[in-house]
């Protein structure tokens, strides 16, 4: 199952951050890199807590980050930029 | 050549190190030594069956390009193995094999020019992962056995696969379980065969370790306890392999998964103070100046327990590369985190919380279900949580964790913990 999150920030490039639940197995990688932005549910998964907040760098460190990329980037334009 | 900043470890602990001093120190030289030809991947992905199964592709588990390296102005020398550490000096002394650089080779090039096999450091990082533990079994160098710790490995055995008609697995750990149900998505005959009374004992007890074998029984797979491999048979390629008892399994693939080790022979002249990994304070230096331990090969003083610790999971390796690349940038920040794992196959999910070693001044409190679909168990030193075990019991994890970084007192909670229906987050610090 696949969580979308559309994100509204002025001046970011990043136009949807998109969690896959089914390959989060909740390391929590992306929750050190950048805690303001994602946190585990009662299932032990990936949430965006606010997906206007941090900055783009931020976000796409915390996808990087993720050992099962469960985290997908999309830009304003739909085109997927991570991974 | 020098550098300001010289990292030993391509993994995460080593990248993530790099990338955090150039947040702080954008100007300092970096060089990451890593004895892999590969730019930093995914070691999590290796046993995940989505990935084995091809349904994300196989550059999917690379997590940095070359071009990333470059554009952050870091130097990387792929297979290049440290052999010596003179502290003295500050130098660090490498192997004379070729140059293979896929990332960055018209630097490393530049910088060694086949001749030059020293490197100095300013500040030194010394983030060396793990090493598959070597399976002292007579047969066990013939074709056909692997072990599962690098890309390479998983090349070796998706090849070996094609031909594969039933396999055996050696250990009852992660990459045992993890194997086993991918083995068994391919539809081979697998027998698993664990020393041990049960399913990754001592870490996990009998009741889990039973969970696990019966889920793994259902999904085909048979499960020998308290058996061991005396010998592996076979002219050049495994053919079968023959237990203490006398049983002979047919097989043509084997994976061991019976745990790994630090190699840090190369460290004995340094001065370098160890034990079963790299010693380091809460800072991640070591006893030796200007060098920091960070990911699966330190052994560092840990905050939230109040000893010594070493673990081998991702977030642990990425989080503590960060605290030491920032502390060799300047800071002195303390490692702090509760780190977790988890793996699911076979229908069932065995999750690990913080420290779960058993010791003797540990009590443990079992949270059961009376129908055994879940079993947590707590362990607790000194009146506080410091780590838990969970068979099916994920929606409890992140509590949990929590429990363990707020150091909550739980003396004389035993019965409230025991009660799988006390919630454990009324436990938690109101803010």
């Amino acid at each position: 199952m696949r969580i979308e999150y559309v994100r509204n920030k002025e001046g970011s490039n990043i136009g949807k951050i998109v969690i896959d639940r089914d390959l989060c197995i909740g390391v929590a990688s992306c929750v050190s890199v950048d805690p303001e932005m994602f946190k585990l549910d009662d299932e032990h998964k990936v949430i965006v807590i606010n997906p206007d907040l941090t900055d783009d760098q931020l976000i796409t460190m915390a996808a990087q980050s993720c050992p099962t990329q469960a985290i997908i980037l999309f830009d304003k334009t739909g085109k997927q930029i991570f991974p | 050549m020098n550098f300001k900043y010289l990292i030993i470890g391509g993994g995460v602990a080593g990248t993530s190190a790099a990338e955090s001093i150039k947040t702080t120190d954008p100007a300092g030289s970096i060089a990451i030594v890593n004895d892999e030809n590969y730019v930093l991947y995914s070691k999590v992905m290796l046993s995940k069956p989505n990935y084995f199964l091809d349904k994300i592709g196989s550059e999917k588990a690379f997590l940095k390009t070359p071009e990333w390296y470059q554009q952050q102005g870091i130097v990387f020398l792929g297979g290049k193995v440290a052999t010596a550490l003179d502290p003295k000096t500050k130098t660090i002394t490498l192997n004379d094999g070729p140059i293979r650089n896929e990332a960055t080779d018209s630097q490393a090039n530049q910088i060694f020019n086949g001749a030059s096999q020293q490197i100095q450091y300013e500040k030194l990082l010394l983030a060396l992962g793990s090493t598959p533990r070597k399976w002292p079994v007579k047969g066990a160098d013939k074709a056909g056995v692997f072990s599962l710790r690098t890309i390479d490995d998983y090349k070796e055995i998706k090849e070996g696969l094609k031909t594969t008609k039933s396999a055996v697995i050696v250990g009852g750990g992660f990459i045992g379980f993890e194997m086993c149900d991918i083995l068994r998505t391919f539809g081979l005959p697998v027998t698993m065969i664990i020393r041990e009374p049960h399913f990754w004992d001592p870490i996990l007890d009998p009741i889990s370790g039973r969970m696990v074998t019966e889920a793994i029984d259902k999904g085909g797979a048979k499960v020998m306890l308290n058996s061991e491999v005396d010998e592996v048979l076979g002219t050049e390629k495994v053919e079968n392999v023959k237990l203490k008892d006398g049983t002979t399994i047919p097989c043509d693939l084997i994976i061991i998964g019976i745990g790994n080790f630090c190699q840090m022979d190369w460290l004995k002249n340094s001065g370098l103070e160890v034990n079963r990994g790299i010693l380091a304070n809460e800072y991640l230096e070591t006893n030796l100046p200007d060098v920091w331990t960070a990911g699966d090969s330190s052994e560092y003083s840990d905050v939230i327990l109040e000893e010594k610790v070493q673990l081998g999971n991702w977030v642990n390796a990425q989080v503590q590369g960060k605290t030491a690349g920032l502390n060799m940038a300047g800071k002195k920040i303390p490692f702090k985190l509760v780190s977790s794992y988890n793996t699911s196959g076979f229908g069932i999910n065995i999750a690990f919380v913080g420290d779960v070693g058993i010791k003797p001044d540990r009590i443990i409190v079992e949270r059961d279900e009376p129908i055994e679909k879940s079993h947590v168990r707590l362990l607790i030193q000194y009146g506080e949580l410091v780590g838990a075990t969970a068979i099916n019991g994920m929606d409890e994890l992140t509590t949990i964790s929590k429990l363990i970084e707020k150091d909550t007192k739980v003396i004389g909670l035993e019965p409230d913990l025991a009660n799988p229906n006390f919630d454990l987050k009324t436990l938690l610090p109101k803010t």
